[in-house]
């Protein structure tokens, strides 16, 4: 039984398709890694899936019940938390009010929730930030900030987009082993990566994709030698 | 606890003037202060909270005022009772303006508010059978609690204290529960606060009826206590600015800020009006003039409003005898 499908989605805008008769299935434990070019329908994908987008066809089922259709706020709360591509911390609130914000979607006590942050914060390494402004954090710790607010509504399914893009390579390590680590936890994780390094390195999967549509799905090594992927990313003469 | 230390000082302050002060303009003013504050502080709910800013709280001001007087005027009913109908009328209101405008991000619920408000205006101006028109209303007075008819400024400030005080506590629940947490992610960023799962539409309208039917409340409490509603007053921009001001000045979003900014600026046009008034009469509107001047140096040095600057003076202080 798989906990996240995608079947038949196309999406356009205006007279681009951006993502044209995606499916894919995902079962739980897996971590996913999602590639492909600038403008493959990756971040449109996630959209998608979040609810934030409504796909011209096909259907988002998210362990039987079906997603499509729903505002993202009732997608979250049926077990899908995602990351912005561009993040998105609130600005005006301390690092542990950010992460207490999730937490509240599934508690409705405070107090309660304010310690789960805490313990969320511990784990994802900012657990001294805790009461500094949110826009007063590194791009690396905003990615933490971001992962560990999504954490707090207790997902089923993760979905980050780009965890690593903007952030010093030094930070790149920590927010690699910080993803194993939940994933061997037991969360499922969708997550859009450029780095193939860096993909290749967590991904148990990897689908590929190329003006919106799916060109491969496979083991990484099998992915990452695929004539489509190799010429989406090149171009043809580099392909042989 | 800085912060009920701050507010019990000033309620408590303002609970004692009365024991000493018997003079009736002071007594007056603050009033004034409480009900002004009160007023901006139902407008912080959805101004200061949620983020949506609205420059038509008149509109429901002017709802409860009205409720107030024609309730009363015509068949004779308690103004609790007429509150109580100008704040579910206002409710409704709000919720209708807040539903419509909730799809379209922008200036469309500033906009809305104060088209609702110039509708209004020409209800209650226009349609002389029901309203008396662009004469105004007279609100009756019938001696007694019930009916509201109270002729001691000491008595009135207790009332108005009750009610600033009510106020208060919505605003410090908003400061600390889920609710108000949620209503900050919205303002902050509605697309990341809906993807963790935050129903914000939903709750932007909520927090939107909560302020009118609060800011109603008070418009009722206003005509009760002044006697009289006229269109061109209660409708006016210029008492919706007053609302987005004070808690603007004093610190939006914050639960003691709208009552600080409406003490700066009741007390400055108190006085302005006092003493260019009646000598002056060609500088009657000079208070309108020093709001403007007030609010872009607020926006200027202290944009975090009077409590946010109070707050960080403390704190410093506290750290420097710290260190000491």
């Amino acid at each position: 039984m798989s906990l996240l499908s995608v079947r038949g989605v196309t999406k356009r805008f205006g007279g681009v398709v951006a993502n044209r008769d995606v499916s894919f299935e995902v079962t739980p434990g897996e971590l996913v890694g999602v590639i492909g070019p600038n403008g493959a329908g990756k971040s449109t994908l996630f959209e998608i899936i979040t609810g934030f987008y409504r796909p011209d066809s096909g259907e988002v089922h998210l362990d039987g019940t079906r997603l499509t259709g729903l505002t993202p706020d009732r997608v979250c709360r049926l077990g899908v938390a995602r990351t912005f591509q561009k993040l998105r911390p609130f600005p005006g609130l301390s690092v542990l009010e950010n992460v207490v914000v999730g937490a509240l979607t599934r508690t409705p006590d405070v107090r309660h929730a304010r310690e789960q942050a805490r313990e969320i914060l511990g784990r994802v390494g900012l657990g001294d930030k805790a009461d500094a402004h949110a826009r007063a954090l590194s791009t690396g710790q905003r990615k933490r900030l971001e992962l560990a607010r999504a954490l707090a509504t207790r997902p089923r399914l993760l979905l980050l987009d780009e965890v690593t893009g903007g952030v010093d390579q030094g930070s790149i390590p920590g927010l690699v082993r910080l993803i194993r680590e939940l994933h061997q936890g037991g969360l499922t994780v969708l997550v859009i990566e450029h780095n193939m390094r860096v993909i290749t390195a967590v991904a148990q999967r990897i689908l590929a994709l190329y003006l919106g549509e799916v060109i491969a799905d496979g083991p990484p090594e099998i992915v990452a030698r695929d004539r489509r992927v190799v010429e989406a990313y090149l171009g043809q003469t580099y392909a042989q | 606890m800085g912060r009920w230390a701050a507010a019990a000082g000033f309620f408590g302050l303002a609970a004692l003037v009365p024991l000493g002060v018997r003079d009736a303009f002071l007594l007056d003013a603050l009033i004034l202060i409480l009900l002004w504050g009160s007023t901006s502080a139902g407008w912080n709910i959805a101004g200061g909270y949620a983020g949506q800013i609205s420059l038509g709280h008149a509109a429901f001001f002017g709802l409860g005022a009205y409720s107030a007087a024609l309730l009363g005027t015509r068949w004779g009913v308690s103004p609790w009772i007429a509150l109580l109908v100008g704040a579910l009328l206002s409710t409704v209101a709000g919720l209708v303006i807040g539903y419509l405008s909730n799809r379209l991000r922008g200036p469309y619920f500033v906009l809305a508010t104060i088209a609702f408000t110039q509708v209004l205006l020409i209800v209650a101006s226009r349609w002389r059978g029901f309203t008396q028109g662009s004469e105004g209303i007279p609100v009756p007075f019938r001696p007694g609690f019930w009916t509201l008819g109270i002729a001691g400024k000491a008595a009135w400030v207790y009332l108005i204290l009750g009610l600033a005080v009510l106020l208060y506590l919505v605003g410090q629940y908003l400061e600390r529960s889920r609710w108000g947490y949620q209503l900050a992610a919205v303002r902050e960023d509605e697309d990341a606060a809906l993807s963790l799962g935050v129903p914000a539409r939903r709750l932007k309208v909520l927090a939107i009826a909560a302020s009118a039917a609060l800011t109603a409340a008070c418009g009722t409490l206003w005509a009760q206590y002044v006697g009289f509603v006229d269109p061109f007053y209660v409708f006016s921009v210029d008492l919706s600015v007053r609302f987005a001001l004070a808690s603007i000045i004093g610190g939006i979003g914050t639960a003691l800020g709208p009552f600080l900014g409406s003490l700066l600026i009741t007390t400055l046009e108190t006085y302005l009006r006092a003493r260019f008034g009646g000598a002056g009469a060609g500088l009657v509107g000079i208070y309108l003039i020093i709001y403007g001047c007030a609010l872009v140096l607020v926006v200027r040095f202290v944009p975090q409003g009077l409590v946010g600057w109070l707050g960080e003076r403390l704190r410093r202080r506290g750290v420097a005898e710290a260190r000491s």
